[in-house]
């Protein structure tokens, strides 16, 4: 009896690992789809014209913001306050994400003009000084605005777990990854199938060619910085309610999402897709085994596949011609 | 580029007189902390710009060796009982320890995937120091970290600030002997062009390594005198907004010796000045940060310059050239006889998947001659070449080059054997003058080693004024001395290949290849090219020339050799070559061919090409 007894004992804590692994894969599944959204706008605007957005993560807290303030305004309160969990309901959360695209868009237009423009082609890393610089005054107007204090947004799916066999699953896991997956399958078909994808595409291989065919290639260039601003906007309203919107929040998850993107393949929206999941995915399982250890391997982890593939997993190869 | 050691000691004289004066004068601990951290972020930047300035090595990580040097001098004074001097240095020497571990996988990675190798390291490090709390107490923080002290009582917050002031101006003075001699060009020529810095003997692996370690050292040390001056250190010092803030500094700062410290000052005093208006600290910066940008493509120290250049135009004038000296003649240790076999490459082959641009190619080179490599686009003339330069690794094959195997030898040591090139596409080191370009050549040749130039010794300085008379000699030669103090990418594209060609024969080569030296030349450069192959011919340089231009190669050819779909078809003598039927077939297909008609080549019973008549000027990539 003894024995039945034990074997019960570590079949039940075996059952305990093996629900904590797959609440730990799902959570880095939903951590990783955040991280695919930043990286696909690393890449959109890298491969157009070459530089990105230092400050992304900026945008990022300016979408959640963004986010929060339509979703008081919708239900009424004004522009700043405390959010209810009965305010949030879901065509109020679908509003508030159309809201957020259009602003942090409107604020790529801006970073575009102001910070971007201005330093491309150039040699010298301007754009990087003009990017972090323009960041950081998104940072400190959100400051201003919001306060440093973090504020908590309710998901629209309420915070009962949902729970399949033993692993419980929060609900705002379950809708930031079908979001993200449905933004990310909608992008990889306008980006493969339709006529302003392939302009993208054509203006990322040769902006002279592009050019004599008839592409309006500074208009796609801004398109690429619209969008890539609202995939960040994006990623701030479907994580902050999970994580609360703060003003600090973002320097971390645009770092990681970089990572994603340049372990991926920075040219490559399917490789940064790739890398997005990858890492969500390394930092739950580690997490798991040791919470401290965390972003130390996974950034180890990092410069190891670089070292190995230094153009990313599913990135190409330039070959300098001789 | 005009170098004005008068004014640099003025200056010099001035700085060391506010940094002795100053503290003294405005004995507030305010101003004084204020001026201490100048001097810091001075020292970390001042090797950061080696890196990120010279050798263009981007990194986001810097933050990280500020942590070695920090916590070294903590955990050696705290707990192995190191004095605090002692500390001090081994703080530099752990930072160059790591300098070098963070520098062989960002070997590896350029542009981002390097941003990224760096951030990957100052995150690692930040979380080791924040999480591994037995060692390094984590946010807590290690107390009682001795201060420097001079005598037996520890620093006063003036004498941080002349240690720090001393230190940055030590530091200033040994990098501009670095930077103004060989090392300078070598880090400038890894920066703009890799492969041609390999080319002429720089090892891009070597230079890259040594501006991560100095800018390592500059970086531990400012960890080390912060960590001294506070006597504590905690992981909140370590964060990535610090490795920006090193980055912002060199980037703003702008491309020269002072950047960093016209950054470190205005940065550092702006920061100070923002925090009594804490809400208005950051915005404020950031504005600053956009709109400088704007006003200053080139950073501070570029907006100087041109306002100086402006307010006086003398600025602008280029140094005067001295008296042109005796004709350049070519200083061998071993003289080389005529005749005899200078390279041998037995089975070359190189494979591409089902490309085969290289397939068992058999080479022979002799002394003294002028070999030519000709065959139809895509021949695999480029790549032979490559292989023989070492820039491409052959898959199978030997190439013995003055008796030493060279198969296996990266191209700058290719170089240094003797074997120098010029390239089809031109890499020259375009920000650079073309003096410089030439003296990049002599890179290899010039004695001088990383002490010697770091702490300008008169040796490196007699070396550096041997090598601007040897390379004047041979623009010189080469007929465009006067363009000396041009920048080489603002030549018109004609001098632009020959100071590829001056490049390369600074090298001292005693075999050169030149990869289609005539393309996009016009008639009257082409000839004129011919007169400068003999000469280099007349110098007892052996030459590999690959051309297009079949009157060029047919006049000035000993020996010529042919290669078609990666294979050599024909070798021999110019005369031979013409008349040869599968060198004919080659060129203008079989004779049973439909297009023959077309083809207008007189007889078909006696068909040999009039392959002057093939030349294209500009053909190819002009």
């Amino acid at each position: 009896m003894r024995r039945a007894g034990l074997r019960g004992e570590i079949s039940r804590a075996s059952e305990v690992r093996v629900i904590a692994i797959l609440q730990a894969i799902f959570s880095g599944l939903a951590l990783g789809s955040i991280y695919a959204l930043v990286a696909l706008g690393f890449n959109i605007t890298y491969n157009t014209t070459k530089t990105f957005n230092f400050g992304q993560g900026e945008f990022l807290v300016a979408g959640a913001f963004v986010a929060v303030s339509g979703l008081l305004l919708f239900s009424g309160k004004g522009l700043t306050g405390n959010l209810s969990p009965e305010d949030v309901t879901i065509s109020r959360y679908l509003l508030a994400m159309v809201l957020t695209i259009v602003v942090v868009g409107l604020l790529g237009v801006v970073l575009y003009y102001a910070a971007v423009r201005p330093f491309v082609g150039a040699t010298s890393l301007s754009w990087v000084l003009s990017t972090i610089g323009f960041g950081i005054i998104i940072q400190n107007s959100a400051l201003t605005i919001w306060g440093p204090s973090a504020m908590v947004m309710p998901s629209p799916l309420g915070r009962e777990v949902i729970r399949v066999g033993g692993a419980g699953f929060l609900p705002q896991e379950v809708l930031v990854l079908v979001i993200s997956i449905l933004i990310i399958l909608c992008l990889d078909w306008v980006m493969r199938r339709t006529k302003i994808g392939k302009a993208l595409r054509a203006v990322a291989q040769s902006k002279n060619a592009a050019v004599l065919m008839g592409i309006n290639v500074s208009a796609v260039i801004v398109l690429a910085f619209v969008v890539s601003s609202s995939l960040a906007g994006l990623a701030g309203l479907l994580i902050a309610p999970i994580t609360t919107a703060s003003v600090f929040m973002g320097l971390s998850l645009a770092l990681k999402a970089f990572a994603a993107a340049i372990v991926g393949g920075l040219d490559n929206p399917r490789g940064c897709i790739l890398g997005g999941f990858l890492l969500g995915l390394l930092e739950a399982l580690i997490g798991l085994w040791h919470a401290e250890l965390r972003e130390i391997s996974v950034f180890l982890m990092i410069i190891i596949v670089l070292v190995v593939r230094p153009q990313g997993l599913l990135g190409q190869r330039i070959v300098e011609k001789v | 580029m005009k170098t004005y050691p008068k004014t640099h000691f003025l200056g010099l004289l001035a700085v060391a007189t506010i940094i002795g004066v100053g503290p003294i004068i405005f004995d507030n601990d305010f101003y004084l902390h204020v001026a201490f951290l100048v001097g810091v972020n001075y020292i970390a930047a001042a090797g950061l710009n080696v890196l990120v300035g010279h050798a263009g090595q981007k990194s986001l990580g810097h933050a990280g060796l500020f942590a070695v040097g920090a916590y070294t001098v903590a955990l050696l004074t705290t707990r192995w009982g190191w004095g605090p001097w002692p500390a001090f240095v081994a703080s530099g020497v752990v930072a160059a320890i790591f300098g070098v571990v963070i520098a062989l996988p960002a070997l590896r990675v350029k542009g981002p995937a390097l941003a990224m190798v760096t951030i990957g390291f100052g995150v690692v490090v930040e979380k080791v120091v924040s999480e591994w709390q037995d060692v390094f107490q984590g946010q807590q923080g290690i107390y009682g970290v001795l201060p420097l002290t001079l005598g037996d009582s520890s620093f006063s917050t003036r004498e941080w600030v002349w240690f720090a002031g001393a230190v940055g101006l030590v530091l200033h003075l040994m990098l501009r002997a670095l930077l103004r001699g060989r090392f300078g060009r070598a880090f400038m020529a890894v920066n703009t062009a890799e492969l041609a810095a390999e080319s002429v003997g720089v090892s891009v692996y070597k230079f890259k390594v040594l501006a991560f370690v100095i800018s390592a050292v500059t970086c531990g040390l400012a960890g080390a005198i912060t960590a001294q001056q506070n006597q504590y250190i905690s992981s909140d010092f370590i964060t990535f907004n610090l490795s920006i803030f090193y980055l912002v500094i060199v980037l703003f700062g702008g491309k020269s010796i002072y950047g960093p410290l016209l950054g470190a000052i205005v940065l550092t005093i702006l920061d100070a000045t923002l925090a009594r208006w804490p809400d208005a600290q950051h915005f404020t910066y950031g504005v600053l940060l956009l709109f400088s940008l704007y006003a200053m493509k080139d950073g501070l120290a570029g907006a100087i310059r041109s306002a100086a250049q402006f307010l006086f135009p003398s600025l602008r004038e280029m140094p005067t050239l001295p008296k042109p000296s005796e004709r350049w003649k070519l200083a061998r240790e071993e003289a080389i006889k005529e005749d005899q076999p200078m390279l041998q490459a037995r089975g070359l082959y190189k494979a591409y998947g089902g490309v085969v641009p290289t397939n068992n190619v058999d080479i022979d080179l002799r002394a003294g001659h002028i070999h030519s490599l000709i065959g139809p686009n895509g021949a695999g003339k480029t790549t032979l070449l490559n292989i023989l330069s070492g820039i491409i690794p052959p898959d199978k094959g030997s190439i013995v080059f003055n008796g030493t195997d060279i198969g296996a030898l990266p191209p700058n040591a290719v170089c240094r054997l003797g074997l120098g090139r010029t390239f089809q596409n031109l890499k020259l080191f375009n920000d650079m003058s073309v003096l410089d370009n030439v003296k990049v050549g002599l890179h290899s040749r010039l004695p001088g080693g990383f002490g010697t130039c770091l702490f300008g010794l008169p040796s490196a300085q007699k070396s550096e004024r041997a090598a601007t008379k040897e390379a004047l000699s041979i623009l010189t030669l080469l007929g465009f001395r006067e363009m000396a103090y041009q920048r080489a990418g603002s030549l018109p594209y004609g001098l632009q290949r020959r100071l590829e060609l001056a490049r390369a024969l600074a090298t001292h080569p005693k075999l050169l290849l030149l990869d289609e030296p005539a393309a996009g030349l016009n008639p009257q450069e082409t000839h004129e090219l011919t007169d400068v192959i003999k000469t280099i011919k007349s110098l007892g340089i052996t030459v590999l020339l690959i051309e297009h231009h079949m009157d060029l190669v047919m006049k000035i050819s000993d020996h010529v050799i042919v290669l078609d779909h990666g294979e050599k078809i024909a070798e021999g003598v110019p005369a031979e070559i013409q008349n040869n039927p599968a060198v004919i077939a080659a060129y203008l297909g079989v004779e049973d061919d439909d297009e023959e008609q077309e083809l207008d080549v007189g007889e078909p019973s006696d068909r040999s090409i009039d392959f002057s008549s093939l030349s294209l000027p500009g053909e190819k990539y002009a």
